[in-house]
């Protein structure tokens, strides 16, 4: 497919990073020349020069033949308007990303059907609603959901306390007798391998499982290495009053947690006390460990770090983690220290940037694929797939299908049944395939099922 | 402030007045109770003396807030004074106290009586008085809806706290549009009230007389033994229903004309109010279980939701005797006698939305003892109070509460007994009618020297006009230039 991005900032950069991987042909436009280069000389698109908003500059990137558009400049109006003149060319899908809340509140005057496009993201709300989703997950790291919430993709941290430790495959494949999931990926260092039978599960070790939704809270149970006791409410803590902490605070409310929001600034906290009901809004400092430690820091579930400041968030995540907060989750938008997170024992580092590329990767390859994330720190991605009459290969046994290496199948959903499959399960028509694939199996995984 | 102006307003209010003076007439010849010559004197004298004050008195200057404080005080004042005329003319009631304590009763929609047989009276002095309850009711709601909010004073400041967007919205821009649409509700509610009070069976003459006294949560009755009279149980499940009604906020009701159900029910003060009846009727129902009153659970809910609702909405009509009722009954009914209606509304008290705001302080309050670094804000329907208005509601507490002990004091001195005195200082200072002890809801307010009626005449006019209103007037600073 012919993609077309405009905007070669860190969205821009990663969704031609993405896209241009999977075979897709990517055109890049940027302002900025040196930008444009560097794209040019370290990934596999062509860079054009010049203004994303003018028609001449579109024409000549060749938005005729474009079936994809993506506007992701850090101008709003830049944005929007590229937009409205791919719509002119008649370019099927458009994208853009937006800042203000004026397009991308549900009650905009200007809403996104007016406007002509099909998907208007806005990073702040993207990654305040993949803070909540990591919020209420126990232990988990890296979230995600399919086949309607149904199947949900989760990553855990191994610890050396942790009942699967030094299990190989095979071993715990005895245990999934009473618990249902499967174990598609284990991420060691900086290597994502798909386990076989006689590979052991290490002390420090990532792992990615597939499951459905009814056995998440035994599967939590199980690879919780302390002991939690049952409890009715969940206590978080949210620190910085933004537009950010504002919309994970009022996600938690609604997920029932006893949410405590931190924020510096007295006249914010006086708008923040407006909009949120139950939420208790704290006037003091993220580093004032003393009166948070009065309002029950130690032992919370969650500690939410969503200031304008990396450094800050990642420093009283710390704090946190030293307080024996069980999980710690920050805002950090740098991306060279985005991978510092599990060094540090941070449980996620998330990029409102990234989170709106993961957004945006999912909305352009629907279709077969009815949706898509992106694995934290490695390239690898989880596909959802439906099953078409035509694919061939209805009713064989998986066995005898030559799926491709570097991928593995982690559920099949049948309408509103699922199975975990083996080497006899077979496919039928309208079935959906959830795959966890490596970077270089992702076009054959594509091909295979096309 | 500006006496001219002021004069000449209160001239413009008692020409008013003289036109209502006819419309007890037709009752009068209907019924031939020869009353129709006092009816005519009153109107003549006040077409007089409104009339002199009126033309003769010529000032173009605009009212200021100060002005009205005295123009809403005087204007009552004059109204209990013009509206005893009537009384006085047709020698129903001959002492001239009496008869300014029952108009002021009635146009401040309190429903206390100095009348030992009421039956005794003609006819149409009888609409008379259900009529000063209706005109009291319809100038309230204009009052608390179009004047009080200006004056800074009023529980309609609260709810346009809650009221989102511009106040334009919900009724009209023009204060004279927003009367109108409410005196539309409220003329419709009585028609309403009046037609099925006639299925029950009662008489055209006693149906208008009850609903216009149910409206404006009034009270009184044609009937000595007021509503118990017709002991019908279709009647007093109308009359239960119609006085919730009416202590429910004037522009909610129009909302609902309108057909906007939604903000009937996301009004907090209105599901504060209506949980309050309920428990305060299941509490009730309870203790008369126990205590053995009634026996039969139908008769134990018709009575107990009746008072209940009769004492909350503080209209003040009866259909038992609460007084025969367990102590701890009595007591559940003097604290909905503080508590009153809600804002907006016909009824007197303290409102609802007050006791409500008072009760968040006293949370938020806790709450920033328990967490000395939060930041907590009152909220009414999740949007924010002002400071200045919970600094008011505190205000309008403590002043309430210290005109009650001032008031029965007063009571005590002239030597009514502790129960009496206090209960008849609640039950005009909140408008609501009968008290406990020697004033309760089968007895009057005759037997009260002089001295004490004319303190309860200065706590329904105090009550009816929120406090503040009324006392400004005492300040020296006031009447400075």
């Amino acid at each position: 497919m012919k993609i077309l991005i405009v905007g070669a900032g860190q969205v821009g950069y990663f969704l031609c990073d993405r896209l241009s991987r999977e075979g897709h042909e990517v055109t890049l436009i940027d302002q900025d020349e040196e930008k444009v280069e560097r794209a040019q000389d370290r990934l596999n698109v062509l860079g054009v020069t010049g203004n994303g908003a003018s028609a001449e500059m579109l024409e000549q990137a060749g938005i005729k033949t474009t079936d994809i558009f993506i506007a992701v400049t850090n101008k709003d109006e830049v944005n929007i308007l590229a937009c409205l003149l791919a719509r002119e060319y008649q370019v099927k899908t458009r994208v853009a990303r937006t800042k203000s809340i004026e397009f991308s509140n549900s009650k905009a005057i200007l809403s996104k059907e007016k406007l002509g496009i099909d998907l208007l993201i806005n990073p702040e709300d993207a990654v305040a609603e993949e803070l909540s989703k990591l919020a209420c997950s126990a232990r988990a790291f890296d979230v995600a959901e399919f086949a309607e919430g149904q199947i949900h993709f989760q990553g855990y941290r191994i610890t050396p306390s942790s009942p699967l430790c030094d299990l190989t495959l095979a071993e715990l494949g005895e245990l999934r007798g009473m618990y249902k999931f499967v174990v598609v990926a284990i991420n060691r260092g900086s290597d994502t391998i798909i386990p076989r039978g006689d590979d052991i599960i290490q002390s420090g070790d990532r792992i990615y499982i597939f499951a459905h939704h009814r056995e998440l809270p035994a599967i939590n149970y199980l690879l919780q290495s302390e002991k939690v006791e049952a409890k009715s409410t969940h206590r978080a803590f949210v620190l910085g009053g933004s537009r950010i902490g504002v919309q994970v605070a009022q996600s938690l409310e609604d997920l029932r947690f006893n949410t405590k929001l931190i924020e510096k600034n007295e006249d914010r906290c006086h708008k923040l006390a407006e909009k949120l009901n139950k939420t208790v809004v704290l006037n003091t400092d993220g580093l004032d460990v003393s009166t948070l430690l009065d309002e029950g820091l130690a032992d919370a579930d969650v500690f939410i770090a969503v200031t304008q400041n990396d450094e800050t968030n990642i420093l009283t995540c710390l704090l946190a983690r030293q307080h024996r907060v069980r999980r710690t989750l920050a805002l950090v938008s740098q991306p060279e220290l985005l991978g510092l997170a599990s060094d540090l024992g941070i449980d996620a580092c998330v990029s409102p940037r990234l989170a709106a590329a993961g957004a945006i990767l999912k909305f352009v390859r629907r279709g077969d694929i009815i949706s898509l994330t992106a694995v934290d720190g490695s390239n690898s991605e989880v596909l959802e797939i439906e099953i078409k009459e035509s694919s061939g290969l209805l009713n064989i046994p998986l066995r005898a299908l030559h799926f491709p290496r570097g991928a593995i199948i982690g559920a099949i959903v049948h309408n509103s049944s699922y199975e975990i499959p083996t080497g006899e399960s077979q496919l039928r028509s309208g079935d959906r395939v959830l795959i966890f694939a490596l970077p270089e199996a992702l076009q054959k995984v594509e091909r295979f099922f096309s | 402030m500006n006496l001219l102006l002021t004069t000449r307003i209160l001239g413009a209010l008692l020409l008013f007045l003289a036109a209502t003076l006819l419309l007890p007439l037709p009752f009068s010849f209907y019924y031939d109770d020869g009353a129709w010559p006092a009816f005519l004197l009153s109107a003549l004298i006040c077409l007089t003396v409104g009339g002199l004050m009126f033309r003769l008195v010529k000032c173009r200057a605009e009212l200021s807030v100060r002005d009205g404080f005295a123009v809403v005080t005087f204007a009552w004042t004059f109204f209990a004074i013009f509206g005893a005329l009537p009384y006085l003319l047709s020698g129903a009631i001959p002492s001239p106290l009496d008869a300014c304590f029952e108009t002021m009763s009635g146009f401040t929609t309190t429903g206390s009586t100095i009348l030992t047989d009421i039956e005794a009276l003609p006819k149409s002095l009888h609409f008379w008085r259900a009529l000063t309850h209706w005109l009291g009711g319809m100038g309230i709601i204009v009052l608390s809806l179009a004047i009080l909010p200006m004056l800074g004073v009023g529980g309609m400041q609260l709810f346009k706290a809650e009221v989102p967007g511009p106040t334009a919205d919900r009724l009209k821009p023009r204060i004279q549009d927003t009367a109108k649409l409410l005196w539309g509700a409220y003329v419709l509610l009585t028609a309403t009230e009046t037609l099925l009070l006639m299925f029950g069976g009662m008489n055209f003459f006693d149906a208008i007389c009850h609903s216009f006294a149910t409206l404006a949560t009034g009270g009184f009755s044609t009937r000595n033994t007021s509503v118990a009279a017709y002991d019908s149980s279709y009647i007093d499940a109308v009359i239960t229903f119609f006085m919730i009604l009416a202590g429910v906020n004037f522009t909610l009701h129009f909302q609902i004309l309108r057909g906007r159900l939604g903000d009937f029910y996301r009004n907090e003060e209105l599901r504060c109010y209506l949980a309050i009846i309920l428990v305060a009727t299941l509490v009730i129902m309870l203790f008369n279980g126990i205590g053995g009153v009634y026996t039969n659970l139908g008769d134990n809910l018709r009575y107990s939701i009746f008072q209940v609702s009769s004492i909350i909405t503080t209209t003040g009509f009866g259909t038992a005797d609460y007084e025969g009722w367990p102590v701890m009954a009595q007591y559940i009914l003097i604290m909905l006698m503080f508590i009153g209606g809600c804002a907006g509304s016909t009824g007197g008290g303290m409102k609802v939305v007050r006791i409500l705001l008072l009760f968040k302080h006293v949370q938020v309050q806790v709450f920033r003892l328990i967490h000395p670094r939060a930041v907590r804000l009152v909220k009414l329907g999740n949007r924010p109070v002002d400071k200045d208005v919970m600094q008011a509601i505190l205000g309008f507490f403590a002043l309430f509460i210290g005109i009650f002990v001032a008031a029965s004091l007063l009571m005590a001195a002239c030597g009514m007994d502790l129960v009496s005195g206090g209960a008849a200082v609640v039950a005009c200072l909140a408008n609501i009618g009968p008290g406990l002890g020697t004033v309760g809801p089968v007895d009057n307010f005759a037997h009260i020297p002089a001295f004490g009626k004319s303190v309860l005449i200065v706590c329904m006019l105090m009550g009816r006009l929120e406090l503040f209103t009324v006392l400004v007037l005492f300040f020296p600073s006031f009447w400075r230039k």
